[in-house]
């Protein structure tokens, strides 16, 4: 009894990461548990429906999943603890909606007083038809879906084995020329694959486009991709001519500037959800083509219309990406019943460790308020009071010395408020992208700050997502949207491309003492140092007096 | 069987033909018998006959002895030995009855239920009375009157008819025709030629009443198959409407059983899992650590004053969930925790005015004990408490809810159901887990209640569920199975082999004292015998505890991670400096700015703290960490604040000075927290006159910080209301109180002034007073005047000490209590007898 990990009474799991049994227990664990926390010396899984549910589907039973917890506890693991996994694990699977050749698609059971209780639910009662013997109920194929989302609410998630449609063939291979895909990468796709629909968990800046590309390749059909913006839109664009078979021509965007519909089709979610009286016109893209697969990009972020679209998708094979399955608006389960279960997942520590990510240094820098600062931070609104803190004039001086010195390599400003932007582009002397730049200016000034042409570049929210800056060593974060830890993880993605040279990229946060501004940087931060990344703590002095 | 020379007649005759073994026996297993110790045998006899005690020896009595003793009831009296076991066993002898049937008997007669030699059973008289059919209180085995007890009272004609067309002799002696009847309905093979003619509805009709209830209705003008039964007696009339199956009857087509189950043997207690022992004690181990970290968590938690106690005592509802939620677990289980450290005399009201719980000086002596032994403490107290913690949350007779720590919880049957289900599960092979309805129906089968079919509310199996649970809380059981520390604890041997030699039990003269198979385990053991075990138990879980770590893990996350339980310092300090986020076998520490601040405010310095994570930290201490303690550090006790009730504020600092200087100014407490300002501790009217008296001129100031001007203001009481006027004497009486007032009186006079006979003997009292007897006389004319439904004349003395006198009609004495109808009140009233200070009958013409 000396195993590497303790079980908690309150479902979580702690793993000792420099016990020599600590990789074999990671790897039974990862299947059933989500990895919460990661840092140094301790990590923190979580056990819970969803992530048995999601083991379920994968193969694992509960039997497994008990053992493992027994052959590596350290302690003995509470009895309530075991007979309550048994007993989430057993609620999979007791339902399932598989295709009858005779009625079409239908809900079977394997424990009639299941398939009575959930009958008798108000709200499945309209989504089922005729009982077609006393184990098997018709389901409209509309709903499929709607009965899905409706059961996993209800505590008795269905799997799903009526299968896909293939879609409308169109040939795409990868284009492995100079490249390959990573072991990982690979490893994704195939569980994807196997699984028929479902989420691949990757770090940003661990190649998720590329695992989108290697499912398109096994797909071979026309593929709707939904991603958050235009730029990104356009990056994946430019990826998947690059790393496939694909030409421009076959690829079409559909946007809020262009509507084109090709066999593989970029669509941003901004346009899916624009609504004109009360009704979502571009959602005719969906059947516009026999779509064979349908890859949504920043699953965490999709948006709840999107959700709604999806469900009526269910016989179309579906591939989410996502660099989290933490959504701050707790839709978990939704993505979990519409998209599908986990298929793979890596922690960043492990892929950066594989030298697939830069690994990366990360520094607050906490700046002093001045006293006519502080008087106007005591007194502004409460609104108010994040814009006060987080603009202090100080800020500005410690960017300023951070640039001068790390003169020379690729920065990235990253801030949220434009006049702050605006002055730091300024003092800096940089360009600065921000929501008016036009897309064909960010594209050119991103452009020139691949080839190296512009070193400092300033930008707001809008670069946040998905847009590939390969050479960026620094990034200087000077405000963000409060206290949002997607954003953070978003925002030092963009250092962790693996750098040419291989040397070591900078995260610094640029964050005012005692104030509201410390409070969202420290909530903002919680994310990555339980990724594993640390972050050391800096006196803007120290800073200001070391570049002088 | 016994080689008796005279039979007993009587059940004290019967007592005093035993050894001293058996009257031993008797007393053991029914205790209530030597409490206070009875001076002979026939006080013994007739306390053994006593209703209570009956019934109190009849619930303790296993399945079969119960039917056996029911089987009794239903039987001629005095029974054979034979004419029983047909009873029980059926004309077809079942074997396993037959070799159980000796037992039973032994048991009924070691209880003294049964009397008699084997010739002659009988069963004592209150038993018959309890167990006997009656219309009221049909029997258990369905069996109604026999033909005898049915045809009582039934006209001599209408026997005839029915002997004649039975096809029996007529006989003109009524007696000697129910006899003919009966023997014809008890004799197997002419019953079933009589059956056999019968119409095939009337043989539906009577398979309809043979397992009971033997009741029916018919119509006034009842159907042919009725009437044949009906002809033929094989169903008597009980009443206008109503028909009974005679015994006989019954007996006959029930192939002889009095019982449609005959249950001789102990239903075996089934395994549903068998798990490996070590797993076992290791996961009991697991559940008596947390059962530890669980009572010093919920106590800590009520460190700095518990919750108040309720007025009806006990602890609020929602106290209670705040307690479960402080613990993280559901409500019932809060309340067994509760419970047990109240069980264990770790927590208790604190006695005063605003009452609370709170831990009691054991508490803190169990603390510093090793944490085997901690457990042990609470698992021995767990198990000999009758606080039962499952009735929390439920509601008492009288609606009122049950609160955790309050009244109503005792069940004097807990800790024997307790021990009984342990013991159960100690004698199952060792790491095998009891399917718990097979545990169920074995106690139900060792303790029926009289009454009904296990039913779910039934107390003995909601006892015995909540043992389940509650022992896998305490680790007494381990993933079902009991576990080594469990069986210890119990003051069983390690191993379940415990069986010993059937005794042989010799004849009448020494029932079976001996026990075959011990139905219910004595609670056991002196307080020493407990205490042997407790440690033994003690000795057993000590090696499966995890030992006290002197480090944690610290990260950069600003967790600290203690990978096992930690010595207690340690413990109390990391506690104090970061907040808990997870428990369990580790502990997970979260350090935020609160947590800090509130070790700082504990009276640690920033260096104190960082020395203190050096010196527990296997790892490195994490900058972010560091840099949060001196980052609190420096903000900590910047601004300052205390509670002045005024103060005196001047621009000329050397007046506040020379304040300060006087001698006279010491009595406001006087503090400068600035140049040019005193706080003071006596408030602004004193600290101005004291003032004025020292010769300054001090002005006093509002909120604001406005000269207030001094002005006579009127003084006002609050809203009052005008004095009511005090009229002379009491208001003039309506007309429903005269009334009720009169009848009183009338009633009062007619109890006063009633001619009673003269009784010398009764110490007939002057007029106007209470009668007076002494209490026999008392106790005897009451029951003379149950006899004779005749009114007698009492004193009475009520709870509040004032005297009156009644006319009562007595209708029952009973238990030192008398029932009757009292004229005086218009109602039939109860009065303990011993409030009666005596009593006298009535002259002729009042009674």
């Amino acid at each position: 009894m000396n195993g590497p990990l303790i079980v908690q009474s309150d479902k979580t799991l702690l793993l000792e990461v420099d016990h020599e049994l600590a990789d074999a227990c990671r790897r039974v664990i990862a299947p059933f548990a989500e990895l919460e926390r990661a840092p140094e010396h301790i990590h923190t899984y979580r056990v819970t429906p969803l992530g048995l549910w999601n083991a379920r589907a994968a193969g694992h039973d509960a039997e497994q999943v008990v053992d493992a917890l027994v052959e590596f506890s350290r302690y003995p693991v509470p009895h309530a603890l075991l007979v309550d996994i048994a007993e989430t694990m057993d609620r999979y699977g007791r339902l399932t909606l598989s295709k009858h050749p005779a009625h079409g698609l239908v809900l079977t059971t394997t424990d009639r007083p299941v398939l009575e209780e959930v009958l008798r639910s108000k709200r499945v009662a309209p989504l089922v038809g005729n009982r077609i013997d006393p184990d098997t109920v018709l389901v409209h194929p509309s709903e499929r879906g709607q009965i899905k989302q409706t059961l996993l609410k209800l505590g008795w998630p269905a799997e799903d084995l009526a299968g896909y449609v293939d879609g409308e063939a169109h040939a795409i291979e990868l284009d492995e020329n100079g490249w390959a895909l990573r072991p990982y990468q690979r490893q994704a796709v195939e569980n994807f694959w196997h699984g028929g629909s479902g989420v691949v968990v990757l770090p940003c800046g661990a190649g998720k486009t590329l695992v989108g590309a290697g499912a398109m390749a096994q797909a071979k059909a026309t593929t709707l991709i939904l991603v958050t913006n235009t730029v990104s839109a356009r990056q994946w664009k430019h990826e998947l001519v690059k790393r496939t078979s694909l030409t421009e021509e076959e690829i079409g965007e559909y946007s809020g500037t262009r509507k084109e519909i090709r066999p593989v089709t970029i669509a941003t979610y901004q346009v899916l959800t624009t609504r004109r009286k009360g009704v979502y016109p571009h959602l005719e893209l969906f059947d516009s083509r026999d779509w064979g697969l349908i890859l949504y990009d920043e699953v965490h972020l999709l948006p709840a219309p999107v959700f709604k679209f999806t469900a009526d998708l269910q016989a179309r094979r579906r591939l989410g990406l996502t660099a989290t399955l933490v959504r701050e608006d707790g839709r978990e389960s939704d993505v979990f019943s519409l998209i599908g279960p986990k298929r793979f997942d890596a922690p960043w520590k492990e892929i950066e460790a594989q030298g697939y990510i830069a690994p990366a240094d990360c520094v607050e820098v906490r700046v002093n308020l001045t006293d006519s600062e502080r008087i106007a931070y005591a007194t502004a609104e409460a609104e108010e009071k994040y814009r006060f803190c987080a603009t202090t004039a100080t800020k500005r001086k410690v960017t300023e010395a951070l640039v001068r010195r790390f003169a020379g390599q690729q920065i990235l400003v990253i801030g949220q408020y434009i006049d702050q932007l605006d002055e730091l582009g300024e003092h800096l002397n940089a360009p600065v992208i921000k929501g008016e730049t036009s897309n064909a200016q960010r594209e050119k000034l991103f452009d020139a700050f691949r080839q190296g042409e512009i070193s400092v570049l300033v930008v707001s929210k809008v670069a946040n997502f998905s847009i590939d800056l390969p050479e960026a060593t620094v990034a200087i974060q000077v405000s963000g949207t409060f206290g949002s830890r997607q954003e953070e993880a978003q925002r030092l993605g963009r250092v962790l491309r693996p750098k040419a040279d291989g040397h070591q990229a900078h995260f610094y946060s640029v964050v005012a003492r005692d104030t509201i501004d410390q409070d969202f940087a420290a909530h903002r931060q919680r994310f990555l140092a339980e990724q594993g990344y640390a972050y050391r703590i800096m006196d803007a002095d120290e800073l200001l007096t070391d570049t002088e | 069987m016994s080689p008796e020379t005279t039979a007993p007649r009587s059940l004290a005759e019967a007592l005093r033909a035993r050894d001293d073994a058996s009257l031993s026996a008797l007393l053991r297993s029914r205790p209530d018998l030597i409490t206070p110790v009875p001076t002979d045998l026939t006080q013994l006899a007739t306390r053994a006959g006593t209703r209570a005690s009956v019934v109190r020896a009849l619930e303790r009595l296993d399945r079969f002895t119960l039917q056996t003793a029911e089987a009794l009831a239903v039987a001629r009296e005095p029974a054979t030995y034979d004419e029983l076991l047909g009873l029980l066993a059926g004309d077809d002898n079942d074997p396993t009855v037959t070799a159980a049937f000796p037992h039973a008997l032994g048991t009924l007669r070691e209880q003294a239920l049964l009397w008699g030699g084997d010739d002659r059973l009988r069963l004592m008289r209150t038993a018959r009375e309890l167990l006997a059919p009656s219309p009221q209180h049909p029997s258990p085995t369905g069996l109604g009157p026999t033909v005898g007890e049915a045809t009582a009272g039934m006209s001599p004609g209408r026997i005839q008819e029915i002997v004649a067309a039975a096809g029996l002799a007529s006989t003109h002696d009524s007696v000697s025709a129910v006899a003919s009847l009966s023997a014809l309905f008890s004799d197997r093979s002419r019953m079933s030629a009589l059956l056999d003619e019968a119409p095939a509805e009337a043989v539906e009709v009577l398979s309809r009443l043979v397992w009971g209830p033997p009741y029916g209705q018919v119509t006034a003008e009842p159907a042919a198959h009725l009437r044949w039964l009906i002809g033929r007696g094989l169903l008597l009339p009980t009443g206008p409407g109503t028909v009974v199956l005679p015994r006989e009857v019954a007996l006959h087509m029930r192939a002889g059983r009095a019982h449609r189950v005959t249950e001789p043997l102990a239903p075996p207690v089934e395994v549903s899992a068998t798990r490996r022992p070590q797993a076992v004690d290791a996961a009991a181990a697991g559940q008596a650590y947390t059962t530890l970290a669980t009572v010093e968590e919920l106590l800590k938690d009520w460190h700095e004053g518990g919750p108040a106690v309720l007025r009806a005592g006990g602890l609020s509802v929602r106290d209670l969930k705040r307690t479960a939620v402080a613990l993280d677990v559901s409500e019932p289980v809060a309340a067994f925790w509760v419970e047990l450290a109240y069980a264990a005399g770790l927590l208790a009201s604190d006695g005063e005015t605003e009452e609370r719980y709170a831990a009691t000086p054991a508490y803190d002596a169990w603390l510093e004990l090793p944490a085997a032994e901690r457990w042990a403490r609470l698992a021995s107290a767990w198990l000999s408490a009758t606080r039962t913690a499952g009735l929390v949350g439920g509601r008492d007779a009288k609606d009122r809810t049950l609160s955790a720590l309050g009244p109503g919880l005792d069940r004097s049957a807990a800790p024997e159901v307790r021990h009984r289900v342990l013991a159960l599960l100690a004698e199952l092979p060792e790491g095998a887990a009891p399917a718990t309805d097979s545990l169920l129906a074995r106690l139900y089968w060792e303790r029926p209640s009289r009454s009904a079919r296990p039913a779910p509310d039934d107390l003995r199996a909601r006892l015995a569920h909540w043992t389940l649970s509650e022992s896998e809380l305490l680790g007494v059981t381990g993933r079902g199975a009991l576990s080594a520390q469990g069986r210890a604890l119990l003051g069983l041997p390690a191993t379940a082999d415990t069986k010993e030699a059937e005794p042989s039990g010799p004849g009448d003269k020494l029932p079976a004292h001996k026990r075959h198979h011990p139905v219910t385990a004595p609670v056991p053991h002196s307080p020493a015998e407990r205490a042997a075990a407790a440690t033994r138990a003690a000795g057993l879980l000590a090696p499966l505890l995890p030992e006290p770590l002197d480090h944690v893990l610290l990260q950069a996350d600003l967790t600290a991670v203690a990978p096992g339980p930690l010595e207690r310092p340690l413990a109390d300090t990391l506690g104090v400096l970061a907040d808990v986020e997870s428990k369990g076998g580790a502990t997970v520490y979260r350090f935020t700015p609160g947590s800090v601040r509130r070790a700082l405010d504990a009276g640690r310095s920033a260096s104190d703290l960082h020395a203190f994570l050096a010196a527990h930290s296997r790892t490195p201490v994490p900058q972010p960490l560091a840099y949060l303690i001196d980052d609190m550090a420096r903000r900590h006790g910047h601004l300052r604040i205390g509670a002045a009730s005024a103060y005196v504020r001047c621009d000329d600092e050397a007046v506040l000075n020379e304040i300060l200087a006087d001698k006279r100014s010491q009595e406001f407490g006087l503090r400068r927290i600035a140049p040019t300002v005193l706080a003071a501790q006596s408030d602004p009217a004193g600290l101005l006159t004291g003032l004025r008296a020292m010769g300054f001129a001090p002005a006093a100031e509002s909120a604001e910080g406005d000269v207030l001007i001094s002005r006579a203001h009127a003084h006002r009481a609050p809203p009052r209301a005008a004095p009511e006027p005090v009229p002379d004497g009491p208001p003039v009486p309506d007309a429903t109180l005269l009334g009720a007032a009169v009848r009183a009186i009338r009633a009062g006079d007619l109890a006063s002034t009633a001619p009673r006979k003269e009784d010398p003997a009764a110490g007939r009292p002057v007029d106007g007073g209470l009668p007076r007897t002494s209490s026999a006389e008392t106790l005897a004319t009451m029951q003379a005047a149950v006899m004779t439904g005749e009114a007698v004349w009492i004193g009475y003395v009520n709870a509040e000490g004032a005297a009156s006198q009644r006319v009562i009609a007595p209708i029952r004495v009973e238990g030192g209590f008398v029932t009757a109808y009292d004229h005086t009140a218009d109602e039939v009233r109860t009065y303990p007898l011993h409030r009666v200070t005596g009593v006298a009958e009535l002259a002729d013409d009042q009674s």
